[in-house]
């Protein structure tokens, strides 16, 4: 039989990725969301093949165009934003006109996927909310995403990845004890973990209509979403105290931490099971241990749990990290290295999997990018192309889309129905690039 | 919807009746399951990420039938502090969401045969085995593949299920604190570098965030994965790799490792895109703030009576510098604010600022955010979450009453829920052999 690891090789192969078909190709999502939580949904949408197109405000943009690190853009693109908007189609219209509504309800009709994240009910007031747009498409999935839901008291606060959070409780789970020093989760998981999961929830809505017809109105609430991942809640109503903040060990594990070794890495290291636990005690050289917490409840507790975590520091401090990676496979108990930013670039295998991939584009050459974060061996999600200036493909979507003729487009720049850039990093293209010859900014149809 | 229905939905319903609505419109009640007919085996092992992309697709109607060995799955013991209810530990038990538990000893032939005819009947199989692990047993995707084409196979691992590093790796096992360190989680949570050990070092975040994220991603790589399957037949494998979950998700860890090629230090409280926006100490506690717009910004000052600062920190750009010390410099002016009143107070005056500011003609006001940092059981006590029934209590014979966070996701159509709690170890090998293998 052929090896396990060839097989997989070959049906996971990066290299055919751009040949394999797309799950949601016929599928068109209508992007009204900004910032991250609301556009990641496009986006995973998007890397199976979905049409989205996404919408902005004329000569604003979206707020994220200029959420950049440290303040720095990158060719008058924002790294941060090229993340979260690849893939998509760039539209800018005004929606509050109401000749621009005139154009949404045309594309409604034709959509399937309607995805929104302004405060709740305010899609209403503008008339694309879901009440307003299911009747022009019954059809139609509707994802409205708000921090606290579209219903409940709290419905009107506003919220971003942070509020959720704190909302959540979730900051008071990372940091030290009896301190008063707190860590969010970094990076905006807040946003991108609800994100995704209303991706799901849209997935799921659009097997629902696969096998009914029947579309429907999607609430999710950021914070609810953070709090599916929290055991905190189960955990004080069995245990009737709190759990409380955990430090750089992992309480359900013992023992478990990350530690500095001699070579002044950190490495995380950890043994679940009794198993790996046993593993851990003799490649540390104690195997007395083994028999003394043979049972993980005596082993899990704070006091033994401590033990086992000072015993397991001094060791680490002592050995190199290839040396305890070696132990390790050969015991059978968690290690790895803590990797930053720099280690995740450089690793090979991530590039060699797939999950960090060179995208090649026309605009601004290249950029690395993670790539899916679920390997799909016959429909694997791809990264089409890179984040575009404002109202980018405005052009190619009312010819294109909608019939609309040259001069009827040029009569709804004149009105400020439609828009494009102004000059501002963030919202216009690259500087040595020339717009003027770009055929999908310049669409003319077939 | 009737045209009334209608109305209420839109913001002008007035509070109370567009509640009632929605929360009807969202009731599971009655509804009905987007898999109701899909069959899910969760051959999950040691490792929690199995269970809670099972739960999902349990959530969402399927029938899922957890397989473990006689003595049940280690992970059942994998519990912080050792807190269990009669030898099942708390994250087991709030993955127990309407799932049948059924014992096979997949290290004996005949019990493989078994599992084999099962996964015959099924749409799903999940596994967290190390990479090579079933396929060397014969139950793995090359080989169930060939007797059902249709299925999708999920298998999640350390580093994936193909290339070298995952070849290389087979034989060390998977836990959530190594996902989190090597996904770029940890490296980027802790304390900025001038701090006193062992603030500064990487810490780990305070929930599974390796896991979490990486059940819930395979749950959604496998419904897109069963959307093609229904209008194709075609099954697939989906590889998730634990060591990728946090990276993958925010994407931060790559494309500031390759535009910037230096790492970014650990910030802490701060943050490197928006500010302010982090937790500032008040009298009686601490509170999240975002303001970080240049509006809410001025806003943010006002209530503060911070004003004589805005000539220094007046674009979001001087409020992001990548010089720490400055930045520390800006959070001490802040918190030299926020310590003379209580959280409440602090809350009430953005509320107020916020409120005044969108009735403006000018609507450029801004929306400072301030909003008191909940503890978990402070989290429970939110009237809002009642209103949404956001969390459910259970009360089943062999655990007792448990509370869990439930409807996450509210959907009009086919809501997912949770229809019971229970995990007894073999509680339905009859239930499934009756069902399944007659």
């Amino acid at each position: 039989m052929e090896n396990y690891f060839d097989y997989t090789k070959k049906i996971f192969d990066p290299a055919q990725v751009k040949e394999k078909p797309d799950v949601f190709k016929d599928l068109r999502v209508l992007d009204f969301s900004h910032v991250i939580y609301g556009p990641t949904v496009g986006k995973v949408l998007g890397s199976y093949g979905a049409e989205v197109i996404k919408c902005e405000l004329p000569w604003v943009g979206d707020l994220w165009r200029f959420g950049v690190y440290w303040g720095k853009f990158w060719k008058h693109s924002n790294i941060c934003f090229q993340f979260v908007q690849y893939g998509k189609y760039f539209f800018s219209l005004n929606l509050k006109l109401p000749k621009a509504k005139e154009i949404i309800y045309k594309l409604a009709e034709k959509s399937d996927v309607i995805v929104e994240n302004f405060a709740s009910g305010t899609a209403e007031t503008w008339g694309v909310g879901y009440s307003q747009l299911s009747k022009i498409n019954p059809a139609i999935i509707y994802l409205s995403c708000a921090t606290y839901g579209q219903y409940g008291p709290m419905r009107f606060f506003p919220g971003w990845d942070l509020l959720a959070q704190a909302a959540a409780g979730v900051v008071s789970l990372t940091g030290y004890d009896g301190t008063d020093r707190y860590y969010k989760l970094p990076d905006y998981v807040g946003d991108f973990l609800p994100g995704n999961v209303g991706a799901l929830a849209v997935i799921m809505a659009l097997n629902y209509r696969k096998k009914t017809g029947k579309g429907q109105y999607i609430d999710l609430a950021q914070t609810e979403a953070v709090m599916r991942m929290m055991p905190n809640f189960t955990y004080e109503d069995i245990a009737g105290q709190e759990l409380g903040r955990t430090a750089n060990t992992d309480p359900a594990m013992a023992p478990s931490g990350i530690f500095k070794s001699s070579e002044g890495k950190f490495v995380a290291v950890a043994a679940a099971t009794d198993e790996q636990y046993k593993g851990i005690c003799e490649a540390m050289g104690h195997p007395e241990l083994v028999t003394k917490y043979k049972d993980s409840w005596e082993r899990l507790k704070p006091e033994n749990a401590r033990e086992l975590y000072d015993m397991t520091g001094k060791w680490v401090g002592s050995s190199t990290l290839d040396s305890l990676v070696e132990l390790a496979k050969k015991h059978h108990f968690a290690i790895a290295e803590v990797e930053g930013d720099l280690d995740i670039t450089g690793d090979e295998w991530r590039r060699e999997r797939g999950s960090v991939v060179m995208v090649p584009d026309e605009m601004y050459h290249r950029l690395l990018l993670p790539g899916p974060s679920a390997m799909l061996s016959k429909t694997p999600g791809k990264i089409r192309w890179l984040a575009r200036p404002l109202g980018y493909h405005n052009r190619y979507i009312l010819k294109k889309l909608l019939g609309y003729s040259d001069e009827e487009i040029q009569q709804l720049e004149k009105e400020r129905v439609i828009g494009y850039w102004d000059d501002k990093p963030g919202i216009e293209p690259p500087v040595y690039y020339d717009i003027m010859q770009d055929p999908m900014f310049n669409y003319r149809g077939e | 919807m009737s045209e009334k229905e209608q109305i209420l939905v839109r913001y002008g319903g007035s509070r109370k009746e567009r509640e009632i609505f929605l929360k009807s419109m969202m009731s599971p009640e009655g509804k009905p399951e987007v898999f109701d007919d899909v069959m899910v085996l969760d051959a999950s092992y040691a490792n929690m990420s199995g269970d809670i992309c099972s739960s999902i697709f349990a959530e969402f109607g399927a029938e899922v039938i957890k397989i473990e060995p006689p003595e049940g799955d280690p992970s059942r013991k994998i519990t912080p502090y050792g807190v269990n209810r009669n030898g099942t530990g708390v994250p087991f038990i709030m993955e127990a969401r309407g799932k049948r538990y059924m014992t096979l000893d997949l290290r004996k032939e005949s019990d493989r045969q078994e599992f084999k005819k099962l996964a015959g009947k099924a749409q799903v199989v999940i596994e967290t085995y190390q990479p090579g692990q079933m396929d060397a047993w014969g139950i793995g995707y090359r080989q169930l593949s060939e007797i059902n084409p249709g299925l999708v196979y999920i298998a999640i691992s350390t580093y994936g299920q193909y290339g070298r590093k995952a070849q290389e790796m087979t034989d060390i096992p998977d836990t959530d604190i190594t996902a989190q360190a090597l996904s770029g989680a940890a490296a980027n949570i802790g304390d900025i570098p001038t701090e006193e050990e062992p603030y500064n070092w990487p810490l780990r975040a305070g929930v599974w965030l390796g896991w979490y994220i990486s059940g819930i991603l395979a749950a959604q790589g496998a419904a897109i994965a069963l959307y093609y399957a229904s209008a194709t037949g075609e099954g697939q494998m989906v590889d998730v790799a634990t060591a990728d979950s946090y990276a993958s998700l925010v994407g931060y860890p790559v494309t500031i490792g390759f535009t910037w090629v230096t790492p970014r230090p650990r910030i802490g409280k701060h943050d490197f895109c928006l500010y302010p926006y982090g937790f500032w100490k008040t009298k009686d506690g601490t509170v999240a703030i975002a303001a970080s717009r240049d509006h809410d910004f001025r806003g943010l000052l006002k209530i503060l009576h911070l004003w004589k600062n805005e000539d220094d920190w007046r674009f979001s750009f001087d409020r992001i510098p990548d010089m720490i010390p400055l930045v520390e410099e800006f959070y001490k002016i802040i918190e030299s604010a926020t310590v003379k009143y209580t959280s409440d107070e602090l809350i009430n005056k953005a509320l107020q600022y916020s409120i005044k500011s969108a009735r403006s003609k000018w609507r450029g006001g801004g929306v400072p955010i301030v909003m008191k940092v909940q503890k978990p059981s402070t989290t429970v006590q939110n009237p809002h979450w009642e209103k949404r029934n956001s969390f459910q209590v259970f009360d089943e014979p062999d655990i007792g009453k448990v509370k869990l966070p439930v409807n996450f996701i509210k959907m009009s159509e086919s809501p997912p829920r949770v229809k019971w709690v229970k995990c007894s170890i073999g509680q339905d090998n009859s239930y499934v052999r009756e069902k399944y293998l007659k």
